[in-house]
């Protein structure tokens, strides 16, 4: 049926790029990735074509596919016996959120990353701010409101909900 | 504290990310105590500057200026590529699904073949099943299967919801009074209904159902009647 391809081709042109980024960045596996995003498209297609939240649907998917690909792909003995599963299993989950955090930062609009940058991440002060991106301090309040509302939606949007 | 309040709420952003000055957070810090949805909306997005650490000192790729850890680009060609074998796999498992959907109807016509032996070669003209093998739409159609003297034709299509699952009945060739219902069960064998509809006079009707399960708890689908009678069943 071509009304399958369509929509597969869609899910793919829409959310491929942004899923094997995730993907390359999580398991740092070039070989993988292409493989791991074709069968979370293919999954999603098949069990949630209409999902409300496509993308948090396609995240947890590739969540899923990359813990189990992890537990099978040879866990070295030695390390089985020091960290329990669940342990691990949290360890790649902190580093798949990671990865999920950027992009989200990544599709921030760019002068409200600006903003995230210098207050959050360089501990700037509202004033000093307001002076390196060279707008009023009024504006640098207002866009670090909108910055963490849009954030947090982008964030929900991947199914990123701590 | 009407007044400037909408000043005031902005300063969400910068309490959350730091850099408010000791007077502007001693101004938020005090209307914040009765300020309701800004308490509100702090509960919402104080959880981020945990998610923020995990980006480590800088913030990630996105943040630090240059080119540095940009993923590999992907051009036009090598995305068109990927689309064709992601599409030569869809048209591989859809073949599959296919085959699997015509054992299932093989199957059903062999019981059937085998009770209308002993009930007499009268019934075959009237109550030959045809299951529909449609099941080729966007994702998880099921066709049930007429059961043997049915000659019912139901179509129901699985769409996953964040609630659990919505179920598209097309059906055709009901019986004409009565009541139906669809039943799904799940891996336990616990059965309940996600739908019940009176019978139409045409036989033809389109309901659409909801039950709690994800698509890949429902076991079985059946429809049956009022009185109990299975009409059609799939194994999902």
């Amino acid at each position: 049926m071509p009304l399958d391809d369509d929509a597969v081709a869609e899910i793919y042109r829409e959310h491929g790029p942004m899923l094997r980024r995730v993907v390359w960045r999580a398991t740092s596996d070039a070989n993988r990735v292409d493989d791991i995003v074709q069968e979370v498209i293919l999954r999603v297609w098949k069990q949630a074509p209409e999902a409300e939240n496509l993308r948090a649907y396609l995240i947890t998917t590739a969540r899923h596919l990359i813990v189990d690909q992890y537990r099978a792909a040879g866990r070295r003995p030695q390390q089985a016996q020091l960290v329990d599963v669940a342990e691990q299993d949290s360890a790649l989950d902190r580093a798949l959120d990671q990865v999920l955090v950027e992009e989200a930062l990544g599709r921030l609009q760019a002068n409200h990353r600006e903003i995230v940058r210098h207050l959050y991440y360089e501990r700037l002060s509202i004033a000093e701010t307001s002076e390196r991106v060279g707008v009023p301090e009024g504006t640098v309040k207002s866009r670090a409101y909108y910055a963490v509302r849009n954030l947090r939606v982008i964030l929900d949007e991947m199914g990123v909900n701590r | 504290m009407n007044t400037g309040s909408d000043d005031v709420h902005v300063l969400l952003g910068a309490y959350v990310l730091g850099g408010l000055s000791d007077e502007d957070h001693r101004t938020y810090s005090e209307h914040l105590r009765t300020c309701g949805p800004c308490q509100a909306e702090l509960g919402q997005v104080s959880g981020l500057p945990r998610l923020l650490d995990l980006a480590g000192p800088e913030g990630g790729p996105h943040l630090t200026d240059g080119p540095a850890a940009a993923p590999e680009p992907l051009s036009t060609e090598q995305g068109d590529a990927r689309v064709t074998t992601l599409l030569g796999e869809v048209a591989r498992r859809r073949r599959l699904r296919r085959v699997w959907l015509t054992a299932l109807a093989a199957a059903a016509a062999v019981i059937f073949f085998a009770g209308g032996a002993l009930l007499g070669p009268s019934l075959v003209a009237t109550s030959t099943p045809t299951p529909v093998a449609s099941a080729t739409q966007a994702a998880a159609h099921v066709a049930v299967v007429a059961v043997p003297g049915s000659s019912v034709r139901i179509d129901v299509a699985l769409v996953k919801r964040g609630w659990g699952t919505q179920l598209d009945i097309d059906c055709e060739d009901m019986p004409t009074n009565g009541e139906l219902a669809l039943w799904v069960i799940d891996a336990k064998g616990k059965a309940t209904t996600a739908a019940s509809w009176r019978a139409t006079a045409a036989g033809y009707s389109r309901v659409t159902g909801a039950t709690a399960l994800n698509p890949n708890e429902i076991q079985t689908l059946e429809v049956r009647t009022g009185t109990g009678k299975v009409l059609a069943s799939a194994r999902t």
